[in-house]
């Protein structure tokens, strides 16, 4: 068995922006993700940080095909994701559970815990009997530290912090290898979000999970990955092992990010050096020629625009990787006459164009 | 990560500690509805009368005073009198009992019609709302279609095609009321579908059958269900209608709109004769529109919360 549980090359979901009208000509695309080369080893906690609307969510979901990628490979445990038919992708998404963010839109209103939580042991066959799912369901809410007697209660009798554990329970009932945390912490209290974090920190370990922990909050991720990617613009431009990119960014974009980061320390916080960008992140519509941060990147030189970036080893940790001219100019030049910056990106070929970004299977 | 109090939050009810669980016992969402109805006084005393009216329908045979094609020339066209309470038709025939005995018919046609309606279009708007795309534009034009032709001219279509007859009138009144539990479940499901529940499901390899039965229905079901209150009070009218204009039951069989039809050339001498089939038409539609509205009230969620919040 390799190492990698799940890795994406060249990974594209690209929305379809149509006219008005009766024939929907396509005008263009949203490029939500574009391009992302990302490999997820067993067992450990990978974090994927950025701004909103970079393209973290649309990715957690693109890998479980909860958003059907344009473009590019997925290949979960040796087989290629995008490939599946209707009953493998049932079985991935046994081996492979989502988290939400909000805790309060993730479960039906109108279920009862037990009913939600059991649901994958129905839909998958699993625990035959209706005695069965029930002793099941119980050892589940145990696991996420509920009360199993709370099962036949309805969502909206629960806090957010409990829901989040509904969630999780329903997620684990499959027994997956991996979880994907889509901002899991995101609409918790923050005494809350610790308990969540160290229920998943502690989920892992005992049930040897891997998981893919999306948020926009550093220093949570800090605290429970053990590599970390940072995405911009539908490309992941930095990854590698949480203390290099936490202590050695080598990208601008990373540097100001993690200069964003407050310190809890007075003197340190009055004292720290901030990189403030300047100007928004440009539309995913209308993405930058070359590489996609040169617009607001305190250091943009002139390979700059002409040259899109791949990623490549940086810093002095293993597997510590960006996508920065700085490092040496590396990528696929765009050619000039395009005025829509549409470069060629490394591992075109291997991405052929599918259907649409459609939302379901 | 700062948590400050959003002005929308209710400041009395407290967060409740985290690891405790809620002590509320735990009550299924349709007693919760019956008992927001139940403090509702118009649609309750509505609920209430239709059960009777029902009630009446499914006992006529045993209420009814006379038979209902008791003829008695020497009594004809008597007005309301103890023995008559509702007086008597050209023919000496009992008016409350012709009343009681067409309750029958016109909640048989009106609950036929609009189960046909419910199963067919919502099962259309299902389809079109979750599938959206092509799947979407064909049946929703198909509506379109049935929507553009008056609804009378329509049933009268359907009429003449297929021949007059209680059956042929449950089709038509049906028909005429597909497109709009189409468009009501459509509307519904398109919200309903982009919730996160829903691609929760979907995320532990729920199967669309399951998505769109255990998740999709459920939710989309209130606006649903007070469409058909409020449809069923239509077709009563589309019954009495068709009867009126001698397309629906035939005669001798007693039916409202065939009572209102005959009665309407005795207007002058008996205003009982199509008086009081019209009273029972008026409270049947009348109560189905209250009781409509009240369900739109008691299964609005923002009602639900306001109640739920200051009922405990």
């Amino acid at each position: 068995m390799s190492d990698v549980l799940l890795s994406a090359r060249g990974l594209e979901v690209h929305f379809p922006i149509r006219s008005g009208g009766a024939l929907r000509r396509t005008t263009g695309a949203v490029r939500a993700v574009d391009g992302v080369d990302l490999d997820i080893h067993r067992g450990e906690t990978l974090g994927l940080v950025g701004e909103s609307g970079c393209g973290k969510s649309t990715l957690g979901n693109a890998l479980l095909r909860l958003v059907e990628p344009t473009g590019g490979t997925v290949t979960f445990d040796g087989t290629d994701v995008t490939a599946l038919g209707r009953r493998q992708l049932r079985e991935l998404r046994r081996r492979a559970g989502m988290v939400f963010q909000d805790p309060f839109a993730s479960l039906d209103p109108r279920r009862t815990v037990a009913q939600t939580v059991s649901e994958p042991l129905e839909v998958h066959g699993l625990h035959g009997g209706r005695r069965e799912r029930t002793a099941r369901v119980g050892e589940l809410l145990e696991l996420v530290g509920l009360d199993p007697a709370v099962a036949d209660r309805y969502p909206h009798e629960f806090s957010g912090g409990q829901r989040q554990r509904v969630g999780i329970a329903r997620a684990l009932a499959g027994e997956p290898d991996f979880l994907v945390c889509d901002e899991a912490i995101a609409s918790l209290d923050v005494s809350v979000q610790a308990q969540v974090l160290n229920l998943l920190r502690r989920l892992q370990q005992q049930l040897g999970l891997t998981l893919l922990f999306i948020s926009h909050d550093l220093s949570a991720v800090r605290h429970v990955a053990d590599r970390i990617a940072v995405m911009y613009l539908g490309r992941v431009v930095e990854v590698g092992p949480a203390e290099a990119v936490g202590t050695h960014p080598q990208m601008p974009y990373t540097q100001a990010l993690l200069s964003a980061v407050p310190v809890p320390h007075p003197e340190l916080e009055r004292n720290r050096q901030r990189i403030v960008l300047r100007g928004d992140v440009p539309s995913p519509a209308a993405v930058p020629s070359g590489c996609r941060f040169r617009t607001r990147c305190p250091q943009a030189f002139e390979p700059c625009p002409d040259v899109d970036p791949a990623l490549q080893p940086v810093g002095p940790a293993d597997g510590h990787l960006a996508a920065c001219h700085l490092h040496g100019v590396v990528g696929t030049p765009v050619s000039r006459e395009d005025d829509v910056p549409e470069g060629p990106t490394p591992g075109d070929a291997a991405r052929a164009p599918r259907d649409a970004g459609r939302e379901r299977r | 990560m700062t948590q400050l109090p959003t002005p929308g939050a209710n400041p009395a009810e407290p967060p409740p500690a985290e690891p405790i669980p809620p002590s509320r016992p735990a009550r299924p969402r349709w007693r919760e509805t019956l008992g927001l109805l139940a403090r509702n006084p118009t649609a309750a005393v509505s609920a209430v009368v239709l059960v009777l009216i029902v009630l009446v329908a499914l006992f006529d045979e045993t209420l009814a005073p006379d038979g209902p094609n008791d003829q008695d020339q020497s009594i004809a066209l008597q007005p309301p009198s103890w023995s008559h309470p509702f007086g008597t038709d050209e023919f000496g025939r009992d008016i409350l009992s012709r009343v009681v005995l067409g309750a029958g018919t016109s909640l048989r046609v009106g609950f036929l019609s609009v189960a046909f309606a419910l199963v067919v279009g919502t099962l259309i708007g299902l389809l079109a709302g979750f599938y959206g795309k092509w799947v979407d534009d064909v049946l929703m034009r198909l509506m379109d279609m049935l929507f553009a032709f008056p609804a009378v001219l329509l049933a009268i279509a359907v009429v003449a095609i297929r021949g007059t007859g209680p059956a042929n009138a449950i089709l038509a009144i049906g028909i005429v009321y597909v497109p709009i539990f189409a468009r009501v479940t459509r509307a519904s499901v398109l919200g309903v579908r982009e919730e996160v529940y829903v691609r929760a499901s979907r995320s532990i390899g729920a199967s669309d059958f399951r998505l769109l039965t255990r998740h999709v229905l459920p939710n989309a079901a209130p606006p649903i269900i007070v469409q058909t209150s409020i449809s069923l009070a239509f077709a009563v009218l589309a019954e009495a209608a068709l009867s009126f204009l001698g397309l629906g039951p035939r005669r001798p069989n007693p039916s409202w709109g065939l009572m209102l039809a005959d009665g309407r050339g005795f207007i002058e001498q008996a205003w009982w004769y199509s008086v009081f089939p019209g009273l029972a038409i008026v409270l049947t539609v009348l109560c189905f529109n209250l009781l409509g509205d009240g369900l739109r009230d008691v299964l609005d969620p923002r009602q639900r919360t306001l109640t739920a919040g200051s009922g405990r």
